[in-house]
């Protein structure tokens, strides 16, 4: 089975916010929630040099999501292939699980009155395409697939930019 | 190469965006008539499937309920937002008889137009048409004296082409690039793409910005420059490079005149000087030098905020010299000169060689007697007028009256003093528009043309492509009573009498001329979607450069003959703590304004919702120690006034950031809130021209204004 997943190479991530407006566009999502949010970290001084990093934050399609157990209505699934859903049908609005999320990654669209978040675009990639904030981002500094070929890498990037950063 | 699986009745057409200079590859979906999606095309070389926000957000600009839906015409007081539908033939008899009636009266230089995004290149050539019909000579580029045109001058009479902006640097191959004045994360994001590519590979980034910007923060060098100052750190940098001897020889030998008088102007700006003008170190300074001039092949990219100043043709003139000595002129990995397909009638082509006057007319534009190298017939710009100088025309009749316009941008908020462009427009007998929406300026028209958007029209594009030409091609049909800009142009030709001395008078006459020479037809191009010519090098061997010696002119004989200095250098711009220590008492900020963001281009998209999102407000960037002193906090609304301010002062909201210098503020420039529905929408209370000053003194070549190097004053706003 194929397991997917997002990361972001926070040495490539310009800043664009392409990424957020293709999400918006291909899953049409109100002004507000945004299932990608690019954070901007810095500038700060470090060691006499200005620093600044851009870190795009989604759900993490944990391996075992706590938004999962803290949905009363077990709106949330994990399928096999990885990616984590919740079924709008399903979701009462309680945001029990945008409590419990660690990355906030877990968006409420005050339209619709559910939560939302990141899909990995599971309507284009079961079709073979990429989710839509990887196609458009202008570096490639979006990573889709197979956690286990990319992580480590992306692991030693994030805690390089923490230290230096001292936040 | 992925496929989307389609769902019935879903087609995709392939078309090239026109939300911002980029003009990238788009796939865009269509259903039952009605664009659903908008994505990147991969196999479209300018952007190779990436699209930015701007692009991705089209459908919300394509179908929002504000859209100028059909002509209308004033009928109340101008200003005061009354408005009644009339139809086309109604609206265009009525413009071209007022034109016409105006043109009989004071002279067909009385009419001029001003251009804009909302058109965007699609009719500079058959506006340009229409006026050279009519034999007028007045066109007001409104930002013609501070973007993209010096730069056509200073690279122009060093090596006669241009390739220092939009097209010439070879990014992706360059093993160093220099940024000046450019973040192109947010203001060209296609060449964002091409420089991280490039770092990649292991490319050298080295960027000039009194700003730290998304892009400086990749780079391997970030030299935090004192605003205006760029051409002293070019001279030092060629200071650096000649005592080192790190230039290519022979290059230098075979290839370029006055090396010797160069070398000797150079020796007045050794590092030491040069970082006491610039506030950056003697050895940042160097360092960058160094690894410029070795990393070779490399560019240099030059924007508008080194363009802002009135030293701007001669730091350009510096940093083009410093590609030219190191060898980096049509190579791989450095400036490609003109390389369009053969054939191709390109828009620079039918705009400065065939559509052009008589040098008798030509030279009596406005700013050709004081801007010749940009305003007359000499120009090595396009054909047009000094900007601040038409309006100062229009408002006294000197040189001439100028009393009709037709804007397709929102001048009122581009051009610097927003109260006299006010006064300006106003005093105009008559002031037609063009835009997507209503804003400040439309307001105070007399008529409104409502163009169609790029989704609604066929069109060939190259102005920033280097070596190839693409089609823009309708995708669904016009909406509601919107109309392709050029066939306004058309009509109104043809209604005011005029006959249009060219061999195409339709736009599918034009879309086939242009491409004819390459043994085409548009509907050809269409289908091939582009045309690529291969890149050939080092042009000059067979041709020699396009200046009067056919070679590199270091000492630039056309400069000297125009009585300007021949030799790059340096001057202090006339507003800042040097020039005006006792001003800047009172005043003790240095203000850059209009740096951008990715969400909007210029005026534009300030209505459409997911762009809106990415930067509500319009942020003053404040340095957090100086916001201490004053007591401002992040979030704060602050007041920012100038010594050109008079009695007015505009705010916006601090943004507390080490990304500017503490003695330095930068504030985004053509603020408006289209959702305030009074017919200023706003525009005065955030829009940094309104205490911008179109007065001179000038860059004397080009015209330039000082906008990003004058002193302010900010405060908090007290309720």
């Amino acid at each position: 089975m194929v397991r997917y997943s997002l990361l972001a190479d926070i040495d490539l991530c310009i800043g664009c916010y392409a990424c957020e407006v293709a999400c918006k566009q291909e899953n049409n999502i109100p002004v507000g929630p945004k299932w990608i949010r690019v954070n901007k970290v810095g500038p700060k001084r470090v060691g006499g040099k200005l620093k600044m990093y851009f870190v795009p934050v989604h759900c993490a399609h944990c391996g075992k999501p706590p938004c999962i157990d803290a949905c009363p209505e077990k709106a949330i699934s994990k399928r096999s292939d990885g990616i984590v859903l919740i079924n709008s049908e399903l979701c009462i609005g309680c945001k029990k699980c945008i409590e419990v999320c660690p990355l906030g990654a877990i968006q409420f669209n005050p339209e619709k009155g559910v939560a939302e978040k990141c899909t990995l675009c599971v309507h284009r990639v079961t079709q073979g395409l990429l989710p839509s904030c990887v196609k458009h981002c202008p570096t490639g500094a979006l990573y889709f697939g197979d956690p286990n070929n990319f992580t480590a890498k992306i692991q030693e990037k994030s805690v390089r930019v923490i230290l230096e950063s001292k936040l | 190469m992925e496929k989307l699986e389609l769902e019935k009745d879903v087609k995709v057409v392939k078309t090239i965006c026109d939300r911002c200079h980029c003009a990238c590859g788009v796939l865009v979906y269509v259903k039952n008539g009605r664009v659903i999606k908008v994505e990147g095309d991969p196999d479209f070389p300018q952007n190779e499937g990436m699209m930015c926000p701007k692009g991705l957000a089209v459908i919300q600009f394509l179908y929002h309920p504000d859209r100028l839906k059909y002509p209308m015409k004033r009928v109340g007081e101008r200003g005061e937002g009354k408005w009644q539908r009339i139809t086309w033939d109604e609206a265009l008899n009525l413009v071209a008889s007022k034109f016409k009636e105006i043109m009989e009266k004071y002279g067909p230089e009385a009419i001029t137009w001003s251009w804009g995004d909302a058109a965007y290149h699609c009719c500079w050539v058959t506006k340009q048409a229409w006026l050279y019909a009519m034999k007028g000579i007045t066109h007001l580029h409104s930002d013609a004296h501070y973007c993209y045109h010096p730069v056509m001058v200073a690279n122009g009479v060093t090596f006669g082409d241009f390739v220092t902006s939009e097209i010439g640097p070879d990014f992706e191959n360059s093993r160093c690039i220099m940024l000046w004045g450019a973040n192109p994360v947010m203001a060209h994001p296609t060449f964002a793409r091409k420089i991280m590519i490039a770092k990649r590979k292991g490319a050298k980034l080295i960027v000039v910005d009194p700003r730290f910007t998304e892009i400086a923060s990749k780079a391997d060098l970030y030299l935090q420059i004192r605003p205006g100052t760029d051409a002293a750190l070019a001279l030092g940098m060629l200071n650096v490079i000649i005592d080192e001897g790190l230039y290519d020889k022979e290059f230098v030998d075979k290839w370029c005149i006055g090396f010797d008088k160069l070398k000797k102007r150079v020796e007045e700006y050794p590092p030491k000087r040069v970082s006491e003008i610039t506030w950056l170190s003697e050895d940042e300074i160097i360092q960058a030098a160094r690894m410029w001039a070795t990393n070779r092949p490399s560019t240099h990219y030059t924007r508008i905020g080194v363009q802002m100043s009135v030293n701007v043709v001669q730091a350009i003139r510096a940093i083009s010299i410093m590609i030219a000595i190191c060898g980096n002129l049509d190579i791989k990995g450095g400036h490609i000169l003109s390389n369009k397909p053969k054939g191709f009638k390109s828009l620079l082509e039918i705009i400065t060689k065939e559509l052009r006057l008589p040098p008798e007319l030509e030279d009596k534009r406005i700013g050709a007697k004081e801007f010749p190298l940009m305003c007359s017939s000499h120009s090595l710009a396009t054909n047009l007028c000094h900007p601040p100088s038409v309006i100062h025309a229009i408002l006294t009749g000197e040189p001439y009256p100028v009393k009709a316009l037709w804007a397709l941008n929102d001048i009122l908020l581009a051009l610097e003093d927003s109260e006299e462009t006010k006064k300006a427009l106003l005093s105009l007998e008559f002031f037609v528009g063009s835009d997507f929406f209503m804003t400040p300026t439309l307001e105070l028209c007399d008529v409104i043309l409502p163009p169609c958007s790029y989704l609604e029209r066929d069109e060939v594009e190259d102005l920033f492509y280097l070596n190839f030409v693409g089609a823009r091609q309708k995708v669904i049909e016009p909406m509601y009573e919107t109309r392709d800009d050029r066939w306004m142009d058309f009509e109104i030709i043809k209604r005011m009498g005029l006959e249009l001395p060219t061999e195409w008078k339709t736009i599918e006459e034009l879309n086939d001329y242009r491409v004819k020479g390459m043994g085409i037809t548009f509907e050809e191009l269409k289908k091939k979607r582009y045309v690529m010519e291969p890149i050939r090098y080092k042009k000059y061997e067979e041709t020699g450069f396009n200046t009067p010696s056919g070679k590199v002119e270091l000492y630039s004989s056309i400069l000297e003959k125009f009585g300007y200095d021949p030799l790059p250098s340096y001057t202090e711009n006339p507003e800042t703590p040097v020039s005006a220590p006792e001003l800047a008492k009172e005043y003790p900020l240095i203000l850059i304004t209009g740096h951008r963001h990715i969400a909007y281009f210029h005026s534009a998209n300030r209505q459409i919702p997911w762009l809106r999102e990415l930067c509500p407000y319009p942020y003053l960037e404040i340095h957090p120690e100086t916001a201490e002193k004053l007591g401002i906090k992040d979030g704060d609304w602050v007041w920012i006034e100038t010594p050109r301010s008079k009695d007015k002062r505009v705010k916006q909201v601090a943004k507390l950031t080490e990304a500017v210098h503490p003695r330095v503020v930068a504030a985004p420039s053509h603020w408006w809130y289209p959702e305030r529905k009074e017919p200023d929408h706003g525009c005065w209370e955030s829009n940094i021209n309104v205490v911008t000053s179109n007065d001179p003194p000038y860059d004397p070549i080009s015209g330039s204004t000082p906008l990003r190097c004058g002193l302010c004053k900010v405060y908090k706003v007290e309720e």
